[in-house]
């Protein structure tokens, strides 16, 4: 068996890894505005605006403890997804940078690699960032709290993976179109905004599939200190979905660059 | 092992097309080595496997001993390249795009910089060091890729058509860049060029692509006294009269030109005050005469 994983040279990702680092750094103040600035919007609306019209508890929590794990996830994921979209894209079509890294030493799948691992960096710099937020804004009770960086981690890689995987497929930007449409329409059954339960049964199976809904559960039970055993499953799941992803990203871009 | 690269029955496809159909060379070390054709010959598709970033469909290759389809990083180590386009990181600036680019070859940083800087030195970018890429022109853009390309001190430059869509003087300043690099730092330079002059002036041996195959190769002095003779006369809007076939001579159209081609000037005279008046160059002849010639035999229409 030939498995791409296995090819990855982690000095060489890391150097793909720093090269990033090294155009965010010189950018990021904006890069960070973005993630501060949308959630603060988000628990406005959500936290103030729907939970002012839900009065009620959801799950036995205020709305707006309820609500926080969804703002956290969603800002968080789909900063990942841009960049293993659209950010990618630009790295690989319209700048050639992937060609210029693969005429190295460095192969396919250390460059994929190291562009996954450092969309799952952004993606946990602005956990970093949000937490305070979320802790501040009352969603966060539980001393658990800081954990709730591993499922997103794990979300990121996985959705990181699905990005660049598409996108190494993708020969025109504007089919990004229908991803982002399956992105955002699936994100609304995963519990970020009101619980999987109140779904019709079948619908149910559907969000818990998505391992995105694992991903708003684990962080819950992190910010309000409720766990359970389905979360332990939920983990399990999570590690299978990324592993399997992250193989596919990889030797998608293989595909893709060594022609 | 006295190749530098060598090539045995390379053949690349793309689906249904052959882009390289069974080629074999040989590029000795320290030469200048030109691979010269029209657009869509080829020229690309052997430099990429030469430099392991695409792989074979058949035959042999190997480079600086190697097989590149086995040890390929090791390989990949040793060669230098600077593709058809350019790929410089335009979220960098000119010396960032050294020293990241040093880091995939794992060039210690106190080494990366002293490099850098002797690299900057070389291709007269110092001031520049600082800029962005976009600020650049596109001579020092391609200076600047033939600076990443030597980072890492390779063996083996390899450089797709490196003056393409350069100004002339330009263009020249490359070639006194690469004809230095040769001489100093004994290099083999493996080229692709559908320029004639470049191939002529830089190669010590080249070999011509057409549709994927090699329609000759060698010494260009040596191919130009064998595929053409020595001197020719062009003789511009020539159309009103016939072109003429002389024993001893070869003629050939172009458009408008005629072109003839003789072993000694002595031959050429008599048709020289045939066509009178008009516009005339008796000059020696040179690699275009050979290439366009061959190009002909694979049905191009010149002009
Ligand atoms: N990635 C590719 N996929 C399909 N066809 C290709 C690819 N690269 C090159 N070709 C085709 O192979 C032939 C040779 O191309 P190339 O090596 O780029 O020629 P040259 O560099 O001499 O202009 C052309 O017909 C070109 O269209
Ligand atoms: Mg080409």
């Amino acid at each position: 068996m030939n498995i791409a994983l296995a090819k990855i040279d982690l000095t060489d990702a890391l150097a793909v890894w720093r090269r990033n680092l090294r155009v965010y750094l010189r950018l990021w103040k904006t890069e960070l505005i973005a993630p501060i600035i949308e959630p603060i919007f988000t628990f406005f609306a959500f936290g103030f605006g729907v939970g002012a019209l839900i009065g009620s508890e959801v799950e036995n929590l205020s709305y707006l403890s309820f609500v926080g794990a969804g703002v956290l996830a969603f800002t968080v994921l789909m900063r990942t997804v841009f960049e293993m979209t659209y950010g990618a894209y630009f790295r690989m079509v319209y700048q050639s940078t992937y060609d210029a890294i693969l005429a190295t030493p460095v192969n396919a799948e250390s460059l994929a690699f190291g562009e996954i691992l450092w969309a799952v960096t952004k993606g946990a710099v602005d956990c970093i960032f949000i937490l305070p937020l979320v802790v501040i804004f009352g969603s966060a009770t539980s001393l658990f709290t800081p954990l709730s960086i591993v499922p997103l981690i794990f979300g990121c890689v996985y959705l990181g993976s699905l990005g660049l995987a598409i996108t190494a497929h993708v020969h025109e930007i504007d089919y990004f179109n229908i991803f982002f449409a399956l992105f955002f329409s699936t994100l609304f059954l995963c519990g970020a905004w009101f619980p999987v339960g109140n779904l019709p049964e079948w619908l149910q199976i559907v969000a818990y599939l998505i391992p995105t809904t694992s991903v708003i559960d684990l962080c819950r039970a992190c910010l309000t200190g409720n766990f359970a055993a389905r979360h332990v499953y939920e983990m399990f799941y999570l590690c299978v979905i990324s592993i399997l992803l992250l193989e596919w990203a990889l030797r998608s871009i293989r595909k893709r660059m060594v022609v | 092992m006295n190749f530098a690269v060598e090539a045995k029955n390379l053949i690349k496809n793309f689906g249904e097309l052959r882009a390289v159909d069974g080629i074999s060379f040989g590029i000795k070390r320290g030469e200048t080595f030109a691979i010269l054709g029209e657009n869509g010959a080829g020229k690309s598709t052997t430099m990429r496997m030469i430099a392991c970033r695409s792989p074979l469909s058949a035959g042999e290759l190997s480079v600086a001993g190697l097989n590149v389809s086995i040890e390929d990083r090791k390989v990949r180590s040793l060669i230098g390249v600077v593709p058809q386009e350019n790929n410089l990181d335009p979220d960098l600036n000119v010396r960032e795009n050294l020293l990241v680019y040093s880091r995939y070859f794992r060039i210690p940083k106190e080494t990366a910089q002293a490099r850098c800087a002797e690299l900057l030195d070389f291709i007269r970018l110092n001031e520049k060091a600082e800029a962005k890429v976009e600020q650049l022109s596109g001579g020092m853009k391609r200076r600047l890729m033939i600076a990443r390309a030597l980072l890492h001190r390779p063996k083996i430059l390899l450089l797709d058509e490196p003056t393409t869509g350069l100004d002339p003087n330009v263009r020249q300043e490359i070639w006194e860049k690469l004809e230095e690099l040769r001489r100093t730092e004994n290099l083999t330079i493996v080229l692709s060029t559908h320029y004639m002059d470049e191939a002529e002036k830089l190669a010590q041996r080249l070999l011509v692509m057409a549709q994927g195959k090699i329609v000759v190769e060698g010494v260009p002095r040596k191919i130009i006294e064998n595929r053409v003779k020595k001197f020719a006369l062009e003789i511009r809007e020539a159309d009103p009269i016939e072109l003429q076939n002389v024993n001893g001579i070869i003629s050939q159209r172009r458009g408008q030109t005629h072109i003839y081609f003789a072993e000694n000037l002595e031959r050429l005279a008599p048709l020289m005050s045939l066509y009178g008046s008009r516009q005339m160059i008796l000059r020696p002849a040179n690699l275009e005469d050979v290439f366009l010639q061959l190009s002909d035999a694979g049905a191009v229409e010149s002009e």
